[in-house]
């Protein structure tokens, strides 16, 4: 009996016809808890994105396999932010929320969550307007509303605010931390931003350059975390360092060869 | 607790059978000629079938084609037509273009012209060819009206955009460095309109023709048209058929192997091409 | 406090009259009415001054006009056409969707129908008229396969068009989500090709009637095609006229009245409306 939310293993993801094979991810093994944020960090090309479509189903794998255990509190096992906020154009806010309605949920049930969690993005009161009436920040927060009124057992998050400015994306930085701490959803955040992995997660994954966990650190920094901090300043090096060294072996490795 | 598992992929149609299905699909059998091959089979398989005149065999037809070509008819009715088309053409291009420049350049030509070209637009080419030959009888005239007629307004709005798209900002630049006249017009006028001219030519010819055909099955004693005419009147369906492929295989070629790409060519430089219609 | 607020009222009062003013100005003295009054005064001159050929002025065009309408032969006549316009526009469109949707979605489909939908834009609604009606001789089957072969191209590729542009994101988002099939095509797939279908259904209906009329010309023993062909060789001009203007009256009417406006305001939340010819 595993406390765990998500559970991979050994799993191996490639493109190609056989024989012409691109191995992006290599016998990946790993655990996610309950209710922690795991941020995943790598190189353009080591499988980020990749990782996540074959963790929602987008992408078939090739083997090893993929558990999500959905808890008592979850309505479904999967809530999925991605870089666009990826709206219906023709339907407002709130109807675009309704959407997605899971199959058990009934519909009254679910616009309540929808106005819920849509208050708790700062969107109260823009149900009715469409996707284009607002700005690129608040459509991308319609997007988490969208993803947290499922109310998922895990919320996947591919570089959500990375089309953002720096400041509407530092205020959604702090309100996705605070939204997690009210709700304890299960997310794992995939960004290529480092300051942004160690700022948020409990716990940081590095993927290589060859499909593999290469760094699986835990964050223990103490919240609210301030890039001016002395902890967070030293822990940012480390990090970054352990990068550069995976850098500098591959461009070693592309040397001789 | 439960445990929630998501199917190996939601997507579909990656198993090997799906894709060795596609690879024979598109190795052993070409979609377009497929497609021809059916048509042409199934033309057959139908004239065998009713064994009526009015659904002649292919061979019948293919020996109109060549009863035509080599008996220089087909040469001599289109030049009668190609006359017509060109003459009439010609004048719809100047029409076209001074009111399209007219339109282009001030709002309140525009206003003025906007009604008469929306009117020919719409306005089918029918009832063009109907009254340029009830007007002119047989002369020259009637297929040079009604071309005029239907082709004008396309022709305008396609300037009219071209006229309207020309870089303000280009101009005065060049007012700036006090370029004269003639090269402005030359290097910065010109060429921002070529794009909308050859579209506008594309478009006029091809309307072109097909009202000249129109006005010559109702008033011409020759061309294309005509002979399209005779044979409906004598229920000769291979030989409207061995004419209309004929004559549209010219025209088609003329479209797409002459038009078309001096208009790609000369618009290049541009990211997308802007015709109007 | 009072005083200031009641001028106030009475600026914005005035500001009003004065828009209203203004609008109605530039609607009475607007330029595309001294267009019109141009095209009538032409007409006159030439119908009255030419001798080159009959042309009846406009008075006598109106006069045959109101004659047609009131006595009710002109919606006796329109009836009989609409009927077969929109039973091939129908199917026309049925079809254009089947294909279109066939071409926009698989490869082998778009090369298999290419070239018999580039070939049925280019012919002229003229070949398709004379051709069914030779073949399917007097009845509804000649103008409503004329129409069906003449429009569903054109709806084909508008839907065609729609479907690649079918947002393969928001697709994948629905897919995460498991929203399931019938949601997902009624919600995401029918709201993004709606704008393409209405496109199709105006593109369509334009050539749909144009088609119709042709082939009551030569095949018809009704219909507004009918009355055009026999006022024109009883040399009626003033009727034959009469007869065109007021069914393209209609015609436009229902497609600038109708059409455009449903096709603009389903499109309401796109910014940019692309469409195909």
């Amino acid at each position: 009996m595993t406390t765990a939310a998500i559970t991979v293993k050994d799993l191996v993801k490639s493109f190609g016809e056989p024989g012409h094979e691109h191995v992006v991810l290599n016998g990946l093994s790993f655990d996610v808890e309950h209710g922690t944020l795991t941020t995943i960090v790598g190189p353009s090309g080591s499988g980020k994105s990749t990782l996540l479509n074959v963790l929602s189903g987008l992408e078939p794998y090739k083997s090893g396999t993929v558990q999500i255990h959905s808890g008592e509190r979850s309505t479904t096992d999967l809530g999925y932010v991605f870089q666009s906020p990826r709206l219906l154009p023709w339907l407002n806010i709130i109807d675009n929320i309704m959407f997605v309605r899971p199959k058990g949920v009934q519909e009254g049930t679910h616009r309540q969550r929808a106005l819920q969690y849509l208050g708790m993005v700062g969107l109260k009161g823009v149900e009715q307007k469409f996707p284009h009436q607002l700005s690129g920040g608040m459509q991308q927060r319609a997007g988490l509303a969208r993803g947290l009124a499922v109310e998922p057992e895990v919320l996947l998050m591919d570089e959500p605010f990375s089309h953002l400015d720096e400041i509407t994306a530092e205020q959604m930085r702090t309100e996705l931390l605070r939204i997690w701490q009210e709700t304890r959803r299960t997310i794992i955040f995939i960004t290529h931003d480092m300051q942004e992995a160690i700022q948020l997660g409990d716990r940081l994954l590095m993927l290589g350059y060859h499909g593999q966990i290469v760094e699986d650190i835990k964050i223990d920094l103490p919240r609210p975390r301030k890039f001016t901090d002395h902890a967070f300043v030293d822990f940012y090096a480390d990090v970054v360092s352990r990068f550069h060294k995976m850098q500098s072996d591959r461009a070693e490795e592309l040397a001789v060869n | 607790m439960e445990v929630t598992m998501r199917p190996n992929s939601v997507a579909a149609g990656s198993g090997w059978t799906e894709r060795l299905g596609r690879a024979v699909k598109g190795f052993l059998i070409n979609p377009r000629w497929l497609a021809l091959f059916l048509l042409l089979a199934g033309w057959e398989a139908l004239a065998i079938y009713r064994n009526t005149r009015v659904i002649p065999r292919l061979e019948r037809i293919y020996i109109e084609l060549v009863h035509i070509i080599s008996t220089g008819l087909f040469i001599e009715h289109l030049y009668a037509s190609m006359v017509r088309i060109v003459l009439g053409f010609i004048v719809a291009m100047i029409l076209g273009t001074t009111i399209g420049i007219l339109m282009g350049s001030r709002h309140t030509w525009d206003e003025f012209f906007k009604d008469t070209v929306l009117f020919g637009l719409a306005l089918p080419g029918l009832i063009y060819a109907l009254i340029a030959v009830m007007f002119f009888g047989l002369s020259i005239l009637a297929p040079i009206t009604a071309i005029v007629g239907t082709s004008y307004p396309f022709v305008a709005i396609n300037i009219r955009e071209g006229v309207r798209a020309l870089n303000k900002d280009l101009l005065d630049m060049a007012r700036a460095y006090r370029v004269r006249n003639w090269d402005v017009v030359r290097k910065v006028i010109l060429p921002s309109l070529l794009p909308f001219v050859l579209a506008a030519i594309r478009v006029g010819f091809a309307i072109a023709w097909k009202v000249n055909t129109l006005v010559e099955v109702f008033g011409t004693v020759n061309g294309v048209g005509w002979q399209i005419r005779a044979s409906f009147d004598s229920y000769s369906v291979h030989g409207m058929l061995a004419w209309a492929l004929l004559f549209g295989a010219v025209m088609l070629a003329i479209e797409y192997w002459i038009l078309v790409p001096i208009e790609h060519y000369f618009a290049r430089w541009r990211p997308n091409v802007g015709q109007v219609i | 406090m009072g005083l200031a607020t009641n001028a106030s009222a009475a600026q914005a009062r005035t500001d009003r009259t004065v828009q209203v003013t203004k609008r109605l100005r530039s609607l009475i003295f607007s330029y595309r009415w001294l267009a019109l009054i141009c095209v009538l005064v032409i007409w006159q001159v030439i119908a009255l001054t030419s001798n080159i050929g009959v042309l009846p002025t406009p008075l006598k065009v109106v006069t045959a006009g109101w004659e047609l309408v009131s006595t009710g032969l002109f919606f006796k006549e329109l009836a009989a056409s609409m009927v077969r316009i929109l039973i091939g526009f129908g199917l026309g469109m049925l079809l254009g969707l089947i294909v279109g949707v066939l071409m926009g979605a698989r490869r082998f489909w778009d090369a298999f129908f290419q070239d018999l939908v580039v070939l049925g834009l280019s012919l002229p609604g003229l070949i398709y008229a004379l051709l069914c009606v030779m073949i399917f001789g007097l009845g509804l089957t000649a103008p409503v396969v004329a129409i069906l072969l003449a429009s569903y191209p054109f709806a084909a590729v508008n839907i065609r068009e729609g479907v690649r542009a079918i947002d393969k994101e928001l697709i994948d988002m629905a897919r995460v989500y498991l929203v399931n099939r019938s949601r997902v095509i009624r919600q995401v797939i029918l709201p993004s090709l709606l704008p393409f279908i209405l496109a199709a259904v105006r593109v369509g209906f334009t050539v749909a009637w144009k088609v119709a009329v042709l082939t009551e010309v030569f095949g018809a023993a009704t219909g507004i095609g009918y009355q055009l062909r026999y006022n024109f060789q009883l040399f009626s001009m003033r009727t034959m006229v009469a007869w065109a203007l007021l069914f393209g009256a209609v015609m436009l009417v229902i497609e600038y009245g109708i059409l455009v406006p449903a096709e603009r305001y389903f499109a309401r939340w796109r910014p940019k409306i692309k469409e195909v010819i």
